[in-house]
């Protein structure tokens, strides 16, 4: 599915700064975040949607994994072969498994840089066992953090429920970046906001007549106000939410303004790199700013973004600056370099953490000029406070070692392979970022497989390290 | 204080359509009025039509759901479509577990079929629906790795509920446990036609240790020797048993736990939360159901129950009033219907404002259909409201109200309302009887509109004749109340 249905975008005629009156002031329906777990931290998912191929991502460059890596990977027409010389300016360190030197994709300089601060984390083989691929049905397990559809955690997101346990109907503690809520976050108890453009964000009126916006927008708070004050609760409970809708229409797109007046030479560099992915981040930081600088009725501190086009069946490209990986992978890795150097800027980068995923990595030995759908890959760390490094073990893709599909198994065996539960990951996010305690997490947030040990995940680490 | 024989007011004829379909328009009230009809003879009228069955299929879930929701604007039988809405929450599947429209479009037609049928013949087909099997894994029930999760789900949520009213347990693990294995072994064909593999199924020879296929020895109303599904052999006939021992259940008040349940559940829907005990007994003796399984006369006893008026409470709403609140489809759907507006194309958007796909509306308003969050269904009445969903219905309603283009897609209250009237209360009374709201505001938020409408009284008569007065005005009248809290409530 692709991630928007409208046909053409329609821009409101009304700033929120004509709208700023007497009631911008801390609002009594707008509460701050309360008892929040993750304090004056931030956390930002970044989904790459279309299954990122993980091997040429995170690629060894000499030693163990080379002869399988130029086995599977050709040289020549179509060919998806990276060499090591063109890894030279992307070294990362040495596979934990087995010794292997790695390097990250060419077009990845971005985090290569991250790298050198030490705040990249790379964690590798991250999957879950029985892996699936189909894209729809693989995305929902990550974004539930339910592989095997256990009843009490289908149709919430793994962040979803967090929030709902933590945050109320008036509350807003997520902003996703785009027209619906993230399936990270889906959940029914708090208010998590789909915002594609601050700018473009408010509350909805009619720009037929920009003049009249203020008697519309009157009238409605008087009827919400009416409600708020009558004797029934159901009432009551809508009057409440639909004035905290109105002062949050309010309060988010003030912070388009904020940002453009007092962060303009970062806004003009998220403008020059000219990608989605670097507009998306912006508005993250236009929130980040806000929540950070104190700005009236915004407590946001959960988002998510997705960059597509990961799904490279033909067509994949190599280390050419013109293929299609290539730019997906300097998209990214500019736009979250140029995040990180804003949000130093502002004093923050030490409280944002990064999340980056993708529903699956791709089949080991290339076709034509491409990859298809695979199982484990890595999963990236990023932020001021992350311990940078390679966490987890590079996969067994000797060709032997691959199953039927051709793709890397998943494997909780303690060998130089062993796969890394993308769970594992999350526990780690929820327990050292958002500190949800650990017995928390496996009774509400994740729960354990049954099964065999070493095919499932049955015992959880929720220190891996990064954080 | 009223029964089947008390003929209906045009308020009461109004709230019986809108809570059985979506909305009530203008001649249906008329002709439930001028012909006299009772709460009776309209129910039967409502509940008796023969419903028109469809399949919502689609290249893909997305496409799917919009025929589904362009299905329930155009609908003449609203409410065997509205009640299949309902028994989708109550058997909630989701394709996003499932992965197959085809099968999901199968449910959604048996569930059209069977929305005011026999309910006990309802779920036996439940049991052998593919999608079910599919996401409630009775496909990968096996004799060796049984899994319980259909046969939890079937006691817990499809029929008797984990507590009885009284809030007693009526049923133990180890009944899970025993219906799981008469599911064991069954799968369906590529027709989507479920079977039995005997070679999968957990036969008790092969099983001492399991003992017997007994249910039901602690709860029920059965004794201490419960009752066994195997009393005609084993085989494919177990599952069909169980379902005959699960109605035959009774709680701690002696009474049929299942006819109960559903009797709650169906008043939750169409009255109120939390129905009283009495009402539910009263409408389950009415019409037979704990004996006769029929739906159609359950909901008929309702429909002319007392109780399910009670909603229907004019402004202001006072603290014991009963208000319910309206399901993001219930709003999009009555919402086009009482507009008289068309969404477009596959993406069945709206032609104004977003230009958004009703997908994402709904989305938005966390209601996707096909796709429910869990088997549990959605969560009703406050559980649809948050700041952000309620801003998706505020969008909706802006982009409904400022579709301005040509044809069927745009917005005409040319088509809706009176152009000649001038008064402001007039105007605002005219826009808020269309949409059903006009004794569900108060006078001082029905003075609110009139200012809005006359800018605080500085044009105290209206000239909608002029495009830009009623492009301004009136199409903001029609926002304003769509977006009102008394329009998000029956």
């Amino acid at each position: 599915m692709a991630i928007t249905r409208r046909q053409f975008l329609k821009r409101s005629a009304v700033t929120a700064g004509a709208l700023l009156g007497p009631s911008l002031f801390e609002h009594p329906f707008v509460r701050r975040a309360l008892a929040d777990t993750i304090g004056d931290r931030y956390l930002v998912v970044l989904y790459l949607q279309g299954g990122n191929d993980g091997l040429n991502t995170v690629i060894p460059v000499s030693g163990a994994l080379r002869p399988a890596y130029d086995a599977a990977r050709t040289t020549g027409k179509g060919g998806l072969n990276i060499t090591p010389s063109q890894l030279g300016a992307t070294l990362l360190g040495s596979d934990p498994g087995t010794g292997t030197p790695l390097a990250l994709h060419p077009g990845l300089t971005g985090f290569k840089q991250l790298w050198n601060t030490g705040e990249l984390a790379v964690i590798q083989g991250c999957g879950y066992p029985n892996y699936s691929l189909s894209h729809d049905e693989s995305k929902v397990i990550w974004q539930t953090g339910n592989p095997f559809g256990v009843g009490s955690l289908n149709g919430t997101g793994w962040l979803g429920r967090h929030l709902a346990a933590n945050y109320g109907a008036t509350d807003i503690p997520g902003v996703t970046i785009d027209y619906t809520v993230a399936p990270e976050y889906r959940e029914t108890a708090t208010s998590v906001l789909a915002v594609p453009r601050l700018a473009d964000f408010g509350f909805p009126y009619d720009d037929y007549s920009v003049d009249d916006v203020a008697a519309k927008r009157q009238a409605f708070a008087d009827l919400c106000a009416s409600a708020s004050a009558g004797a029934n609760a159901t009432d009551v409970y809508i009057g409440n939410s639909g004035t905290a809708a109105l002062t949050s229409s309010e309060s988010y797109p003030a912070l388009h303004d904020l940002y453009r007046s007092q962060r303009g030479a970062f806004n003009d560099a998220y403008a020059a790199l000219d990608t989605g992915t670097a507009r998306r981040l912006r508005e993250v930081a236009k929130v980040v700013y806000g929540v950070s600088q104190g700005a009236p009725n915004v407590a946001a501190r959960f988002f998510q973004l997705l960059n597509d086009g990961y799904d490279t069946h033909s067509d994949q490209g190599a280390a050419e600056t013109d293929g299609q990986h290539y730019l997906l992978h300097r998209e990214v890795g500019d736009a979250v370099k140029l995040f990180r150097d804003d949000l130093v800027d502002m004093g923050v980068w030490s409280k944002v953490a990064i999340l980056v995923w993708s529903e699956f990595s791709r089949r080991i030995p290339q076709n034509d000029n491409g990859t298809d759908h695979g199982s484990q890959g890595p999963m990236f760390v990023i932020g001021g406070a992350v311990a940078g490094g390679l966490y987890g073990n590079h996969p067994n893709i000797a060709d032997t070692a691959l199953d039927d599909e051709g793709n890397t198994v998943y494997t909780q065996d303690a060998n130089p392979f062993r796969s890394t539960d993308f769970r594992d990951v999350y526990g780690t996010m929820l327990k050292n970022w958002v500190n949800v305690p650990a017995a928390t997490i496996l009774s509400s947030l994740l729960l354990l497989d049954g099964g065999d040990p070493a095919s499932y995940w049955t015992v959880a680490n929720f220190d891996l390290g990064f954080l | 204080m009223g029964d089947e024989n008390t003929v209906l007011t045009a308020a009461e004829a109004r709230h019986l359509l809108r809570r059985t379909g979506f909305g009530a328009a203008a001649d249906d009230v008329d002709r439930i009025v001028s012909g006299g009809e009772t709460r009776g003879q309209t129910a039967d009228r409502l509940v008796g039509m023969k419903p028109k069955v469809i399949r919502p299929n689609g290249k893909d879930p997305y496409l799917a759901h919009n025929k589904w929701i362009r299905s329930l604007v155009k609908t003449r039988t609203p409410l065997n479509s509205k009640l299949a809405l309902f028994w989708h929450d109550h058997f909630a599947t989701a394709v996003s577990k499932v992965g197959d429209v085809g099968l999901m479009a199968d449910q959604i037609k048996l569930f059209h079929k069977m929305a005011t049928g026999n309910f006990k013949d309802f779920v036996k087909a439940v049991n052998r629906n593919a999608a079910m099997m599919e996401f409630l894994d009775t496909v990968r029930n096996f004799k060796d790795e049984p899994n319980e999760n259909y046969a939890r789900e079937l006691q817990e949520l499809f029929t008797l509920g984990v507590n009885d009213l009284a809030g007693n347990p009526n049923y133990v693990q180890d009944d899970v446990v025993q219906i799981a294995r008469a599911f064991t072994g069954w799968y369906y064909d590529r027709h989507g036609d479920a079977a039995l593999d005997p070679d999968s199924h957990d036969f008790m020879a092969d099983f001492p240790e399991r003992g017997p296929k007994v249910i039901y020895q602690q709860t029920g109303g059965f004794g201490a020797a419960g009752r066994s599904f195997t009393v005609n052999g084993e085989g494919a006939g177990e599952i069909d048993a169980v379902i005959d021992i699960i109605f035959q259940h009774t709680d701690t008040d002696g009474k049929k736990t299942v006819a109960r349940r559903i009797a709650h559940r169906l008043l939750e829907f169409y009255a109120h939360p939390d129905p009283a005990t009495s009402v539910v007994d009263e409408v389950v003796a009415a019409s037979g159901f704990d004996t006769s399984w029929e739906l159609a006369p359950l909901i008929r006893a309702i429909l002319v129950h007392d109780d399910f008026y009670t909603t229907m409470v004019p402004a202001p709403f006072g603290a014991t009033s009963q208000k319910s609140v309206k399901w993001p489809v219930d709003y999009v759907v009555t919402t086009l219907r009482l507009l008289d507006l068309r969404l477009r194309g596959r993406d069945q958007s709206l032609q104004g404002g977003n230009y958004s796909s009703v997908y994402d509306h709904l989305t938005n308003m966390g209601q996707v259909l096909l796709d429910p969050p869990s088997v549990f269904g959605w969560d009703w009445e406050t559980g649809w409201i948050s700041t952000a969903t309620l801003l998706a219905r505020y969008t909706f309603a802006r982009d409904a109200t400022a579709a301005r283009g040509h044809g069927s897609t745009s917005f005409r209250p040319d088509r809706l309302i009176d152009l000649s009237l001038s008064d402001p209360g007039d105007i605002v009374d005219a826009v808020t009887d269309l949409l059903g709201v006009t004794d569900q505001l108060t006078a001082a938020e029905r003075d609110t509109l009139i200012g809005y409408a006359t800018d605080g009284g500085a044009n105290p008569t209206l000239n909608l004749g002029d495009e830009t007065v009623r492009n301004t005005k009136l199409n903001g009248l029609f926002a304003l109340v769509l977006q009102s809290p008394a329009y998000q409530l029956h």
